[in-house]
């Protein structure tokens, strides 16, 4: 039996130039509503004149091992899908919101048509076997799906000796999106 | 250190979430505030039932087992607000098709699915109060399956009762636990929203009784009143205190509400929970009561409970919009 | 206030193309605009997806796409695996296919200017009217003024139909402005000294490098793919960036060291790095002896260069400038400088690109792992030439180093602009240029040009501004409704030839381009100029290089053999110089007149309460071609541009960050529209920056009209690089007017 997967993406700030390709395939793949987002960039400059330094991120649900929204949600509709993602089940969904107020993240949002959409990790492409739409366009391949099950695998390859975060671990979520910092040297 | 800047540009569009969270608008805290009013008015008519059944404390009632007329009227009023409230709460959904979702599970960890079984919980007990407190009326009416469901239970009113004070705290409970549940909303992950939620929908309860209770009957409600005042005051300090010496979070969170000056309907949170909340809602009201007790004459005996229920109102709308204008957890 | 577009002229007035002619009214209008509004459901989908392999055209860099269609529509564009350029990514524009065919303003059928009584309108033609008109027109004018009296201003890779239409005709005057204000100097520059273009991409072995420095260039705000993916790969592997730029760009995060550097005074500093390698006997010594000419004269000119001198001048601590110095010597010869991409800014820009190539000669890094590199096209057949009238000149431009190699274009789009406002030009033919927001001399000398000009066709897809001067407007379909010719143009580590092919059937009354110079070739009678159709002559050609259009059309490109980069131990170079070296003196530039080495001039300082505009662009956003672009404009980042203001000169002109405020530069000239202070520090005190393409004032781009400002309306002085005849306009100053 093949190993259960546990799908999580690590995501080089290093190189990421904040173009957005991620948020437009995203956009085009799941056919995000307009003036909406599954996936958003964030271009975050520190300091002052000339001393400055900048991170450039791609952020979305993060798939937390311990999701409030699962937590919150009243229906189930909410759920751990088997591949360690968080998915929706739309036809569960009541629209209730709470789970948009659970969220640290920020990451959801309710679809025109009444339900509460989010980034599913493109489930219907890692189930055929692709990557996700915006890691599959990515120019600088700063962002990477990968399985956090896979022991010793592309994920720990890729966080080796680097300064890697988490977005409010303190949250308890044990969330799956790793962040390698922008702060790390060239070549670390 | 030097001074530092930080700048931060994102490409993050979604309504009724950036630039703050905006998804629940009147519905929600008017549930509340019915809620908060449907649990304070079970918690009191039920607790004056067993008082005169079992200790002959209160109002003179009606003979024939029918309590005092406060006590009926509230007992009726508690459902069919509690009922409204639900209403407002269904118009609050997104999927409104999809509502029969919350009664094909059980999620042991959300409280918005207890809650939703607690409701239906709530309505058969609170119902038949209401039923065999207004049952000399009922029976007038001669429907037979009432009449035959009071005479079969009428002999049990005081254990109905006992079971609906509880349940009429735990409604009242409740409706800020629904709240304080979400530790990624600082201001309302305080575990004494819930505390807060009950007493300000007892004295809300108290006060709204007290506008129809006939005038033999007011002191006892006017003493409800002023006490849950006092402790609501009491709650109200401990809430704010607990927010401004707590972690970045809540006193961000907490001076949002009490310092704040985001605008709700054209007025300051600041102004709005000092002025409106605080000094309208609580203290004037219960100088008012405490006036009249002492035997002052007040000339519009109205107006205390009339700003108490308007400051009950205040209360749940500043903590929904103030606990989705300020950022996540951190 | 100051409009500086066209309404005040009277011989040919601007109007407004009745929104009667729009695709938005179209009979298909309710099938367009729902692509991108949610309504549709990808995951709910269930017809059969076709995906087409093409390439791109929201950039020059035109990589591979993949068009993925369902039910007839295309719902997402992705990168080609197949096409060297894309690797399979792709950057934001790409994406934003979708939001250019299926764009409501599209223009849906061919238009022709007419006068009735007092007023001009547009009425609605069918081709063979339109066709006939424009065949006629450019006859009568050819036959009056002789064939010089005809110039063709393109922009995008749909032109060459054209072209050899207008070859067959006798005609062969063509600009291309891109090439005026931004690769023609660095194409020039490069060709001088090395002998060959820096090419696109550039010739920067940058993922092997180790330090690379970057002068104002903007990759990850320029979002060509194939160099953001390597310079992402060299980051990766280790490599460090230096940025010289007056404003902390997306790369300046990327960089080890950021010097914000004065504009203008580019060249001074690249003579203090030479300077210091020179001064220091850091440069490859072996290397210059060898492979170069005019050592003696380069040190000549730079000896006085001191870093300290140039530190009065850059505003660079001269410590810096020798770090800097120092640690390009030490990681060469896998360290580069980046020849950069729109280098025309100045007069200088030429000469500021010499200096780059001469600075990579110094540290020997030529043909090395990490330096500088010559990547290789396809070497494709020519396409058999239909025989034409000779022409009067092969090259039209009056300035000395205008192009060295067989040119798309020969002359100069400001060139153009003057000889029609001195009456020698009477009839444009304008394929895709935008000209009143193009950088042509700006807008206003643009207006005055196309009022002069007797006969103006526009071939476009959308309702640009330069539509409303047009006679005749002929709506082309979009880059993915239709077949261009093949492109072997590209040159990198592996050649190839890429296809543009339709995804879908042109959409409305558009039609392609190879059709509409067929249809224009068959009136004016010159037959046999293309075969009987483009497939035919795409397949013909694609079958001499042993494939077929059939083959082809699968993967969308056809590829060469990866090529060997770097030199052998003992390789003697070869360089298609005059000297056959690399020219550190340029003896062309010399005999021509000019500076043989790259001198430092000052640029003009702003007047006082004035600051320097700076120009680049957003990522998603290919200036004018994207502007209507609803599914890349959705983003909040993408809805307008800003004027970037240093936090002390916001305060000192009473400036909040996000108030709305209007230009007025050293001429006089007010926007049109206000545009978004963004108070920040990342940028100079005296300097401003703003993206250009934006500010567009023709109400029919629905979506780009007064959006931000105009960037164009704000150039009033250009300066023209009297070398190669480029033009320059960062001499530009503007202050700021507060809402009343």
């Amino acid at each position: 039996m093949a190993k259960q997967k546990n799908y999580g993406m690590v995501i080089d700030t290093r190189v990421c130039v904040g173009c957005s390709a991620c948020v437009y395939a995203c956009k085009s793949e799941n056919s995000v509503p307009d003036g909406y987002c599954r996936d958003w960039v964030i271009q975050e400059t520190n300091g002052t004149f000339p001393k400055l330094r900048m991170e450039n991120r791609s952020e979305r649900c993060q798939h937390c091992a311990n999701a409030p929204c699962v937590t919150y949600c009243p229906t189930g509709a909410s759920h751990y899908a088997e591949d360690g993602t968080v998915q929706i089940n739309r036809s569960r969904c009541t629209g209730c919101k709470a789970c948009i107020a659970a969220c640290p993240y920020d990451a959801r949002y309710v679809h025109p048509k009444g339900f509460v959409d989010k980034c599913s990790l493109c489930k219907h492409r890692t189930e055929q076997g692709l990557e996700t739409a915006c890691v599959s366009v990515c120019p600088t391949k700063s962002l990477n799906l990968v399985d956090l099950n896979e022991h010793e695998g592309t994920a720990q390859q890729m966080m080796n000796g680097k300064e890697v975060y988490r977005q409010k671990e303190h949250a308890g979520t044990n969330p799956s999106l790793y962040w390698i910092s922008a702060s790390n040297k060239p070549g670390a | 250190m030097t001074s530092t800047t930080t700048e931060i540009i994102s490409t993050k569009v979604n309504p009724g979430v950036i630039p703050h969270l905006h998804i629940w608008e009147w519905h929600i805290p008017l549930y509340l505030f019915l809620g908060g009013i449907a649990g304070g008015l079970l918690v009191i008519t039920s607790i004056m039932i067993v008082l005169k059944r079992r200790f002959g404390i209160g109002p003179q009632d009606e003979g024939d087992g029918c309590p005092c007329l406060a006590v009926r009227i509230g007992s009726i009023l508690s459902p069919a607000l509690l009922g409204i409230g639900m209403i407002f709460l269904f118009l609050d959904l997104a999927n409104k098709f999809y509502v029969w979702a919350f009664y094909t599970t059980i999620q042991p960890t959300s409280p918005m699915s207890a809650g939703s079984w607690i409701l239906l919980a709530f309505f058969p007990l609170a119902i038949l109060q209401a039923m065999l407190v207004n049952k000399k009326f009922l029976r007038g009416l001669n429907i037979p399956i009432v009449s035959k469901l009071i005479d079969w239970t009428e002999d049990h009113l005081t254990i109905v009762a006992l079971l609906n004070a509880h349940i009429g705290v735990g409604i009242g409970i409740y409706t800020g636990i629904l709240l304080s549940f979400f530790s990624a909303r600082p201001l309302w992950a305080s575990s004494i929203l819930g505390m807060l939620f009950l007493v300000s929908g007892i004295s809300s309860a108290a006060a709204l009784m007290l506008l129809f209770a006939p005038d033999r009957e007011k002191p006892v409600y006017s003493m409800i009143d002023a006490n849950a005042i006092w402790i609501e005051l009491v709650v109200v300090g401990l809430f704010v205190l607990g927010g401004i010496t707590g972690p970045a979070n809540s006193s961000g969170a907490m001076m949002h509400l009490i310092a704040g000056d985001t605008q709700m309907a054209g007025m300051s949170y600041m102004l709005w929970f000092w002025g409106i909340f605080v000094a309208l809602g609580l203290v004037i009201p219960l100088l008012l009561e405490f006036l009249e007790a002492a035997g002052v004459h007040i000339r519009f005996p109205q107006v205390a409970p009339v700003l108490v229920l308007i400051g009950g109102l205040v209360l749940r709308f500043l903590i929904v919009f103030a606990g989705q204008t300020y950022h996540t957890f951190m | 206030m100051n409009m500086s577009h066209g309404q005040d002229f009277s011989r040919r007035d601007f109007i407004k193309i009745s929104s009667l002619f729009l695709a938005g009214s179209a009979a298909m209008s309710t099938q367009i605009g729902r692509t991108f509004n949610g309504s549709g459901d990808a995951l709910a989908a269930t017809g059969e997806e076709r995906v087409v392999h093409s390439i791109c055209e929201h950039c020059f860099w035109r990589c591979g796409i993949a068009a993925h269609v369902r039910d007839g529509k295309i719902y997402k564009i992705t990168g080609s695996e197949h096409h060297p350029l894309s690797n399979g990514r792709l950057c934001p524009r790409g994406t934003g296919g979708i939001g250019q065919i299926y764009d409501p303003d599209r223009l849906a059928h061919p238009l022709i200017r007419e006068r009735k009584g007092g007023t001009t309108t547009y009425r609605k033609a069918s081709w063979d009217e339109a066709i006939t008109l424009t065949a006629e027109k450019l006859y009568q004018i050819k036959e009056k003024y002789g064939p010089e009296a005809i110039a063709m201003m393109h922009h995008g890779y749909g032109y060459t139909f054209f072209k050899q239409m207008f070859h067959a005709f006798g005609v062969n005057k063509f600009a291309k402005p891109s090439y005026d204000f931004c690769c023609g100097p660095r194409h020039q520059g490069y060709i001088l000294t090395y002998g060959h273009s820096a090419g696109t991409p550039e010739g920067i072995d940058i993922q092997n490098s180790r330090y690379v420095i970057f002068f104002g260039t903007h990759y990850g705000e320029n979002m060509h793919n194939t160099a953001v993916q390597e310079i992402a790969e060299g980051i990766r592997r280790g490599l460090k960036i230096v940025v010289f730029d007056p404003r902390f760009s997306t790369l300046a995060g990327k960089a080890e060291k950021w010097l914000p550097i004065k504009a203008g005074t580019d060249i001074a500093m690249m003579q203090a790095l030479m300077h210091v390698l020179i001064s220091e006997n850091l440069y490859d010594k072996e290397f210059v002896e060898e492979n170069t000419v005019g050592f003696n004269e380069l040190w000549d000119e730079v000896r006085e260069m001191t870093p300290e001198k140039a530190a009065t001048i850059t505003d660079i601590p001269a410590d810096d400038i020798r770090d800097i110095a120092r640690n390009f010597a030490r990681y060469a010869p896998a360290a580069a400088v980046h020849p950069g991409r729109r280098t025309q800014w100045y007069a200088d820009g030429t000469q500021r690109v010499r200096a780059i190539a001469i600075l990579n000669a110094l540290v020997g890094n030529y043909k090395m792992p990490g330096g500088v590199v010559k990547y290789q096209k396809y070497n494709i057949a020519k396409p058999d030439a239909h025989p034409h009238p000779h022409f009067e000149k092969e090259i039209w431009s009056k300035y000395p180093l205008f192009t060295d190699i067989k040119p798309e274009n020969t002359i100069a789009s400001h060139e153009i602009i003057q000889q029609t406002l001195q009456d020698e030009i009477k009839a444009w033919f304008v394929y895709g240029v935008n000209v009143p927001e193009t950088v042509t001399m700006g807008r206003k000398t643009a207006i005055e040009a196309m009022n002069k000009v007797e006969f103006l066709v526009a071939v476009d897809t959308l309702p640009m501004e330069v539509t409303g001067y047009a006679d005749v407007v002929l709506p082309e379909c979009t880059y993915l409704e239709r077949y261009d010719d093949l492109d072997a143009g590209r040159p990198y580590r592996t050649p190839f030839v890429a296809l543009r092919q339709p995804v879908v059937e042109p959409m409305f009354d558009s039609k392609p381009g190879n059709e509409i110079a067929r249809m224009m070739a068959e009136k004016l009678d010159l037959h046999g100029v293309f075969p009987d159709s483009v497939e035919t002559y795409l397949d013909n050609r694609l079958k001499k290089e042993g494939s077929s259009l059939e083959e082809v059309k699968k993967t969308g490109v056809l590829l060469g053999k990866p090529t060997d980069l770097y030199r052998k131990p003992g390789e003697k170079l070869k360089f298609k110089t005059p000297s056959g070296k690399i020219e550190l003196a340029s003896s062309k530039m010399k005999d021509a007149g000019f500076d043989a080495v790259p001198k430092y001039v000052a640029q003009d300082e702003a007047p006082n309460g004035y600051y320097r505009i700076l120009t680049g662009r957003k990522p998603m956003l290919t200036f004018g071609r994207t502007a209507n672009n609803r599914f890349l404009g959705d983003l909040p980042t993408a809805k307008e541009n800003e004027i970037w203001v240093n936090p002390d000169i916001a305060s000192q002109h009473r400036l909040e960050h996000g108030e709305y405020v209007h230009l007025k530069n050293q001429a006089g000239v007010v926007s049109e529209f206000p545009i978004k202070v963004k108070v920040t520090e990342r940028i100079r005190k005296d300097a401003v920056y703003m993206v250009h393409g934006f500010g567009h004032y023709f109400k029919k781009l629905n979506h780009a009209y007064a959006r931000g400002a105009s960037h164009n309306e704000l150039i009033s002085k250009s300066e023209i690089d009297t070398t190669v005849g480029a033009v320059g306009f960062q001499n530009n100053f503007v202050t700021f007017i507060k809402e009343a």
